[in-house]
């Protein structure tokens, strides 16, 4: 009998389930510390910190996200046969806090959280089930200056948490939906174009306008879509021969944002993209997603979502994104290889030098110099400190070299 | 990083996906090299050759930022992944065959019906229109024996010329889809690779179209 024919005795209670992770030492911290500089930097913005809880009733999210996304929660039934469900992102968490405890402003309000979210989705490897996001939303502006501010936001939260060579591609929820209209499809032809751009099948999109009547302008710029890409000259070539109203909006609030980010100093970075496929049910004006070359995924993405606050009572325009903690993660280390752990230096005492041992672990820590202190004697003279083959005594044998040269070497603590 | 990183369907795509590539002009591929390395290098791309199944999977995380694959790969795949151009070789159709003698040849068809196919998930979604008690049953090969053995009433499987399924005694009752080789993209890089992507599919398109226009002259 080999392993594979049964499970090892005591095997059952040792599973985790799949497509969650445990995180060790290292990547946990490293982890927490991407989220506190994500974190830190939507508060130097004046975004206030807040906590929604991981599991909300399942009216309350169906009150926000489409039926698609619905089935992919774990849900499971309250004490008395309501249904409740893991919450699969947090935007909805925070609009129901705002229209029932923050629905008297001030406005704006700017808010921001970290936390798990989870996602009952079919298993395939490689991909989380629980995923950490963090994100801010700011609600009661409806300009394009509020958007500018979220993409500007994201970016430099990005970078701060040690994400290198972000791009940030802008689009418009309108425009594509807006062109459709204008090019005069009738309503089948209409749902069939929009539902293969979802499952983002251009084959499917080609042949579902070849036989309409769709006006040319439009028609070229839909089969153009993947390469609707650049900068604010896009905009331009993209109005030519373009008649309907809704998609020239979209272009031209495009434009104003354009200027907004270049005031930010952030348009090197940017993208105009008019093919950007998004939950068009969803957004209702801009939308940005955020990419490396080191991740195969959109490491943030946001977007103005005006019509959300109003089902839950409160008619309030509002903008937002979200970060992935773990995929920007995966990227910083796909770029630098391993990442250095903090250095923890390792305190050893002999017989009776136990009080010098803590003493020198205390003030070492007070410098910010991460210890631990042996449980036990064992050293070889006074007191040793120790880290990777190097070691330092304390009193008596200096020369080996000093302690205080040890905390010079170490910096802060964090080699 | 200059080059994409491709990845090329094993099976009976692989010699015509690596001779559209040539005929493109994006590489000069030799079939052959690929039985002695892993991944070969052409000009500054890098091409894999994986099982058609897992051409999604290396392009949806990533691991590849393109892919040549079947479309009735990407039925049964929950990858998201951009579908970027036809390609117009490598056609088959998915269709549903039953034994000569039986009802359902005739048109007739049954209150409830066990389908073998290794297309479970195109199966489902074929069955959903139709008010039938149906059993999908999933098999990994040769499903025009699941018929001659009691297995099942009925296949649902791809055909190119449909020899296989008349040398096992079954007539097609219906198509269920038309399928052609596909390339693909990953999502953050036709965002990020736009320019490299962009082309390779526009060289691809073309060198497809060419290919039709001198079939058909």
């Amino acid at each position: 009998m080999t392993g594979l024919d049964a499970l090892p005795p005591g095997a059952s209670v040792r599973g985790r389930a799949d497509g969650f992770a445990d995180y060790l030492v290292g990547p946990a911290s490293r982890r927490r510390l991407i989220t506190d500089r994500f974190i830190e930097t939507f508060e130097a913005w004046g975004y206030g910190f807040m906590v929604t809880p991981l599991i909300e009733p399942l009216d309350t999210i169906a009150a926000g996200v489409g039926g698609a996304q619905q089935s992919a929660l774990f849900r499971f039934m309250d004490s008395d046969g309501a249904l409740l469900a893991l919450v699969g992102e947090r935007t909805v968490s925070v609009a129901r806090v705002v229209a029932t405890q923050l629905h008297e402003g001030p406005f704006p309000l700017r808010l921001c959280y970290a936390g798990s979210v989870l996602r009952n989705r079919a298993l395939n490897a490689g991909r989380r089930r629980e995923s950490l996001q963090a994100g801010c939303e700011l609600i009661g502006a409806d300009g394009l200056a509020a958007d500018a501010e979220c993409i500007a936001l994201a970016a430099a939260a990005l970078e701060r948490g040690g994400v290198e060579h972000i791009q940030v591609d802008v689009g418009h929820a309108d425009f594509i939906p807006g062109l459709l209209d204008s090019a005069g499809l009738d309503a089948t032809a209409r749902e069939e174009v929009l539902a293969a751009l979802a499952r983002r099948d251009l084959v499917a999109v080609e042949s579902a306008l070849e036989g309409t009547d769709a006006a040319d302008a439009e028609r070229r710029l839909l089969l153009a879509f993947p390469t609707l890409r650049g900068g604010r000259e896009i905009l331009d070539t993209a109005a030519g021969g373009l008649r309907g109203e809704r998609p020239n909006r979209a272009l031209e609030e495009l434009a104003q944002l354009w200027d907004l980010l270049d005031a930010h100093a952030i348009t090197d970075r940017v993208h105009l993209d008019l093919g950007a496929v998004r939950d068009w049910d969803y957004y209702t004006g801009p939308t940005f997603e955020v990419f490396s070359v080191d991740s195969g995924f959109a490491l943030g993405s946001g977007g103005r979502y005006d019509a959300l606050l109003s089902r839950f009572g409160v008619p309030l325009p509002a903008t937002g994104f979200v970060l992935h903690v773990d995929r920007c993660h995966d990227s910083i280390v796909r770029r630098t290889g391993a990442l250095p752990e903090r250095t923890v230096l390792h305190v050893s005492w002999e017989r009776d030098a136990h009080a010098d041992a803590l003493e020198l672990a205390r003030d070492l820590r007070r410098r910010g110099v991460a210890c631990a202190c042996d449980l036990a004697a064992g050293g070889d003279g006074g007191v040793q400190v120790s880290t990777s083959g190097v070691r330092w005594s304390h009193g008596g044998h200096e020369e080996h070299g000093s302690i205080d040269a040890a905390v010079f070497a170490l910096g802060s603590g964090t080699p | 990083m200059k080059g994409l990183r491709i990845a090329l369907p094993g099976g009976t795509l692989f010699e015509s996906a690596c001779s559209l590539l040539n005929a493109a002009g994006v590489a000069r591929l030799d079939p052959a090299r690929f039985e002695r390395e892993l991944s070969v290098r052409d000009k500054d791309d890098v091409y894999v050759k994986v099982r058609p199944t897992d051409v999604p999977v290396y392009v949806e995380m990533g691991g590849c930022e393109c892919g040549i694959v079947g479309k009735d790969v990407l039925w049964e795949s929950s990858r998201e992944c951009y579908e970027l151009a036809d390609l117009g070789f490598g056609g088959c159709r998915l269709v549903l065959a039953a034994p000569r003698d039986s009802a359902l040849a005739r048109g007739v068809w049954p209150q409830s019906l066990r389908v073998a196919t290794k297309y479970p998930v195109s199966a489902r979604r074929f069955f959903a229109a139709r008010s039938l008690n149906v059993v999908v049953i999933r098999l990994h090969g040769s499903v025009e024996l699941a018929p001659l053995t009691g297995l099942a009433d009925c296949v649902l499987d791809i055909t190119a010329t449909g020899r296989t399924l008349a040398a096992n005694n079954l007539v097609e009752v219906v198509e269920a889809g038309t399928s052609t080789a596909r390339l693909i993209a990953n999502h953050a890089a036709l965002k990020t690779r736009n320019e490299s992507v962009g082309a390779l599919a526009a060289a691809l398109r073309r060198a497809a179209a060419e290919r039709l226009t001198a079939g058909a002259a």
